[in-house]
């Protein structure tokens, strides 16, 4: 068992142009004997307004010593916000172009009527720069904002996987605020290669002093979501579906209630979820919370009710104690266990001078083991530099 | 009689203690400042808040200090720091965070507001005022910042908005289940976004297969963040994916999901145990229920038979096998079954 350390912490943030953060994380499992330990470097440079770099690599230990790059960016920005540019290793999502890591360069411009065009293209990121063959996705957006109040967007992607079409998408953007108690924000993305809408979303939420009402919908096409290189993308359209609503309700100024309930169809398949939530604040400032959740599923062939209590609570001296605890009960175990119980106890330290540590055990019985226990360790560090 | 003035003491206590609990009744030692009742007085604010009328963008913070105070009470009812329990610790921490994060000059403020100071900090006004930072808005209403915000040009006002790391109250307001909004609200306004949202914010969950671990497995002792991969998140994945078909691969590649199977010895492979429960597959129309749940979810048999994978699909399904035609009725393609992947591992014509 056991684990190194590592490491963390975050401090109230300064404005300081160089920051540099390193945490470190072990956690050891006993009944795999896998030790793993992962250091993670994070760097962010912000030399001037118009120009900063961001970098984040980060070690690790299981099952073999290994190393990767998740964010490597350099980004300039002309002055009075008309255009950026940036470049490296980066997240590109805009518009209803689904979340993409890739290597490569982003371009966006800006005019003082509203409009915006953006345009990126690259090579989608593999793992610890593995082998590419012909791999590559470009794309963009074009959008125009009227008055603050509202956005259209419409924007199209296309991605190549050893030189065949993987995803060829043209999508559509909407969000609108026409009071300031009202929001509303819609995408939908339609694929080319396979005719149909493969991904589509909306949300429309209204504000009244402590209550937050928010409507949704969404439909999701899983075979239009996969490469249209895979074998799997054949299948044919048997979208999921989704209608529902969440409330927020204030109840007391330490108080906050919410809950969420949606009706679902799954490939035809009729059902539901819903799920409730109670936070409390220990204090004014809010530096002890204790929660409890209780949730509910039931779709197809997942039907479900877990509870969930966490609590935080500050001890002084910089030191924090938190516990969190789940139990899920699957109405049909097949084999599984007739309950999934899950626990993890922790307790924190924060210097003033950017040190923190943390350490935690956790103990779970799963659908996989009966038993199994973790011990966590982290310890972080940041500087800055003027 | 006696029964009844306990059971009503019970209540009082019990409301109490629910008041206390709930932040309805206060009980600590420190309180907001009374500044609505210094107002009242008539004291003009910069008589405590000295020098606040020619502070520029580096000036020092103009908080009063207990020699401020006891200028006007001579006889302080306690020895103890004025600041212990007049106004929260926290509120001047927010104060020291906006100095640094903020390119802000009273002394141009003053000028222009003819020394009003509650035209901005509106709170004075309010009993019991917690903060009395102006929010955002209250800049609005007499700075046209449309054209800043359309170009998101936050840095003449916000320093490293980035680091900051302060959710704005009063727009852009991150509520309820945003981590489940969070898409649809971008899609519009992913650089507004970015404005606060550093490239690793994103990249934490999305970055694909690069993600060393994600912010919940990191971030154990902070079970207040909000996120999809909290608790027992490891025990209900199954359950999670299935009820919302399509989801993990909007993250997720559709094969990330083979490192974690096949060392839990749950993937495909000679040596592996399959998961599949018994008459998966079938002989005759339909084939079992392997064939309801492919359409269905696609994505989960991808996530271990993806890629090379593929030929144990081929192997029935391919044109004249006994697997018959996985597409539906009114299936519709761009692609040339003959020559494209993946149409060509059943039609294609043969090297």
């Amino acid at each position: 068992m056991a684990v190194l350390g590592a490491a963390s912490a975050t401090r109230l943030a300064h404005a300081d142009p160089l920051r540099l953060r390193a945490d470190a994380f072990a956690q050891a499992q006993p009944d795999t004997q896998s030790a793993a330990g992962l250091i993670v470097l994070q760097g962010h440079d912000r030399v001037t307004p118009w120009i900063d770099a961001e970098g984040l690599v980060w070690s690790g230990a299981k099952p073999n010593a290994t190393a990767d790059v998740l964010v490597l960016t350099v980004r300039v920005r002309e002055p009075h916000g008309y255009g950026e540019v940036r470049a490296g290793r980066f997240v590109v999502a805009t518009g209803a172009i689904l979340p993409v890591p890739i290597d490569g360069a982003e371009a966006i411009g800006r005019t003082r009527w509203g409009a915006t065009v953006e345009a990126f293209g690259g090579v989608p990121v593999v793992p610890r720069f593995g082998a590419r063959a012909y791999d590559w996705i470009a794309g963009g957006r074009v959008a125009q904002s009227v008055a603050s109040r509202a956005t259209l967007g419409v924007s199209y992607v296309q991605r190549r996987e050893d030189g065949e079409v993987a995803n060829d998408e043209v999508g559509a953007d909407l969000a609108v605020a026409p009071v300031a108690w009202f929001d509303l924000a819609a995408r939908g993305a339609y694929n080319l290669t396979y005719p149909g809408v493969s991904d589509a979303l909306a949300s429309a939420a209204g504000r009244w002093g402590a209550w937050r009402v928010e409507l949704f919908a969404s439909q999701r096409s899983p075979s239009r979501l996969l490469p249209a290189t895979s074998l799997f993308s054949v299948l044919g359209d048997f979208p999921s579906q989704m209608l529902g609503s969440t409330m927020r309700w204030k109840a007391a100024p330490r108080l906050d209630l919410l809950a969420s309930g949606a009706a679902q169809s799954v490939g035809a398949r009729l059902g539901g979820n819903g799920w409730a939530r109670g936070s409390l604040r220990l204090d004014d400032r809010g530096a002890g919370t204790l929660g409890l959740e209780i949730r509910r599923q039931d779709v197809d062939q997942a039907r479900w009710t877990g509870v969930r209590a966490v609590l935080s609570l500050p001890l002084g001296r910089g030191f924090r104690y938190s516990s969190e605890v789940e139990v899920v009960v699957p109405d049909q175990p097949n084999g599984r266990g007739a309950a999934w119980p899950w626990g993890l106890v922790a307790l924190s330290w924060r210097s003033r001078t950017g040190w923190e540590v943390a350490s935690g055990f956790e103990a779970s019985s799963t659908p996989q083991h009966r038993y199994e226990t973790d011990a966590l360790v982290r310890i972080s560090r940041a500087l800055e530099l003027p | 009689m006696t029964a009844r003035f306990s059971l009503i003491l019970l209540l009082a206590l019990a409301s109490a203690a629910c008041a206390t609990v709930l932040g309805l009744r206060r009980t600590s030692g420190a309180h907001p400042f009374e500044h609505r009742a210094h107002s009242l007085k008539g004291i003009n604010c910069v008589e405590c808040h000295r020098g606040v009328g020619v502070a520029d963008n580096t000036s020092p913070l103009h908080i009063p200090s207990d020699a401020d105070c006891r200028r006007c009470h001579a006889k302080p009812h306690d020895e103890r720091a004025c600041g212990g329990c007049h106004g929260e610790s926290y509120v001047r921490e927010g104060v020291e965070l906006a100095r640094e994060h903020l390119r802000f000059e009273h002394r141009k403020h003053m000028a222009a507001t003819r020394g009003d100071c509650v035209r901005c900090h509106i709170e004075v006004t309010q009993r019991d005022a917690q903060s009395i930072l102006p929010k955002m808005a209250s800049c609005f209403g007499c700075h046209e910042h449309q054209d800043q915000w359309g170009l998101r040009d936050c840095d003449r006002c916000h320093v490293a908005l980035a680091d900051e790391g302060t959710m704005p109250d009063d727009h852009l307001v991150h509520d309820s289940d945003f981590v489940r909004e969070h898409g649809v609200r971008a899609a519009s306004a992913r650089d507004l976004c970015a404005s606060c949202h550093s490239e690793r914010s994103c990249a934490a969950c999305h970055g694909g297969d690069t993600v060393p671990a994600l912010p919940a497995s990191l971030a154990f002792d902070e079970p207040r963040l909000a996120g999809l991969h909290r608790a027992g998140f490891r025990s209900r994945h199954a359950e999670e994916a299935r009820a919302d078909p399509g989801l993990c691969v909007t993250c997720h590649s559709e094969t990330s999901c083979l490192d974690c199977h096949a060392a839990q010895g749950v993937a495909a492979g000679p040596a592996a145990r399959s998961p599949h429960p018994p008459g998966w597959i079938t002989s005759g129309p339909g084939g079992g229920e392997h064939g309801v749940q492919a359409r269905i979810d696609p994505v989960s048999c991808a996530g271990c038979h993806g890629g090379a994978g593929e030929q144990l699909c081929v192997g029935c399904h391919r044109v004249g096998g006994p697997g018959g035609n996985p597409h539906p009725n009114g299936f519709s393609s761009r692609k040339d079954k003959f020559h494209d992947v993946p149409c060509r591992s059943c039609h294609g014509v043969g090297p």
